[in-house]
């Protein structure tokens, strides 16, 4: 038995010797997952026979083929700009010369043909997109929040949502 | 094995691209296609999304500024590509997510790529009730046999909150396959 004079605590014998190769196994342990005996060793998923062998020239054949066709998805979309500047020059002329006509302006649209629009036209903005035309620079997320964030509405917001109690990064450990 | 780094900046010569890329597609394919394939269940759905999960890594390689390793990089864009599969199939037939998984369960007994039987199908009804972060979580610890540290580069969740979701996940999993 070792122990220690000026404390009197004892540890067992060979205690500090063996004590990172236990910490290695415990460290393992955590790591492998623990055969569950209420599952299926399976989930069910097969793949037919000499699937992945044929994956590699299957990508590669798609690739040559877009290369080949192609076919950019928006070929106006890099001179829309352009095209968008040219027009609104060319409107902008029209609308000065022909006074008599009074051209439709913006504020002619009723703001309710806006939003039918906005809302029966599939945008399809992906979140980096509208990352990417959207400035945040002295926007409050206040600002962009129909409910004020305020303290109550978290509240309410977690406990509506308990099922994600895991995305308040809590240990589980730590509540058991 | 040609290391990662080497990889990379092979991927990102146009002379050494072609040959780098078969590389990477055969030492990827298998694991990222069982991801894909317990996300949207098909067989040839998953063939599709694998597809063009690649095709996505080749085309933004140049992109790719070695912040995270390369396959949880390609993790990520396998993810994305096979929820953005389902959400599409959903709002193309008209119907909830959750609907459309009923019904990607309800298929399944007919797959002749489901070697499964009663208890495979109540395993994918009991996945099916989980958020769909905790299915992904259970599914790459149990059945794909990632470490913690893998999933967490993949999902950019702490493994502390993985853990936690993984131990949800089961006791959700036990009590759904108990029930009668």
């Amino acid at each position: 038995m070792g122990n220690n004079k000026k404390q009197n605590f004892k540890t067992p014998e060979g205690y500090f010797e063996n004590f990172h190769e236990r910490l290695m196994q415990k460290i393992n342990a955590e790591e492998d997952t623990e055969t569950l005996s209420f599952l299926p060793k399976s989930d069910g998923f097969k793949v037919p026979k000499s699937y992945f062998e044929g994956v590699q020239e299957r990508v590669a054949a798609q690739l040559q083929e877009r290369k080949t066709k192609v076919i950019p998805l928006h070929p106006y979309r890099k001179y829309k700009y352009a095209i968008a500047s040219v027009a609104a020059i060319f409107l902008l002329f029209l609308g000065l010369n022909i006074r008599t006509e009074a051209p439709v302006a913006f504020e002619d649209l009723a703001s309710a043909e806006i939003d039918a629009y906005l809302e029966q036209t599939e945008l399809n903005l992906s979140s980096y997109e509208l990352a990417e035309i959207v400035s945040l620079e002295g926007t409050e997320l206040n600002d962009v929040m129909d409910i004020p964030l305020e303290s109550e509405n978290i509240l309410e917001y977690l406990d509506e949502n308990i099922e994600d109690i895991e995305e308040l990064n809590l240990n589980f450990e730590d509540y058991e | 094995m040609i290391a990662e780094e080497d990889l990379v900046h092979q991927l990102k010569q146009p002379d050494t691209r072609e040959k780098a890329f078969a590389v990477l597609v055969n030492t990827h394919k298998e694991r990222l296609y069982w991801h894909i394939r317990r996300i949207v269940m098909d067989h040839d759905d998953a063939d599709d999304v694998l597809q063009n999960t690649f095709i996505k890594v080749y085309r933004n390689i140049e992109g790719f500024k070695g912040d995270s390793k390369l396959y949880s990089w390609m993790y990520r864009i396998a993810t994305n590509e096979s929820i953005t599969f389902i959400k599409q199939r959903s709002k193309k037939m008209g119907v909830s997510d959750e609907e459309l998984k009923n019904r990607m369960i309800k298929n399944l007994e007919a797959d002749v790529y489901f070697e499964g039987d009663e208890i495979q199908i109540k395993l994918q009804k009991a996945l099916s009730t989980l958020p769909d972060k905790q299915k992904l979580v259970f599914n790459m610890k149990y059945y794909q046999e990632m470490k913690y540290e893998e999933i967490s580069e993949v999902l950019e969740t702490s493994v502390g909150a993985l853990k936690t979701s993984y131990h949800l996940a089961v006791k959700k999993i036990e009590a759904y396959l108990k029930e009668d």
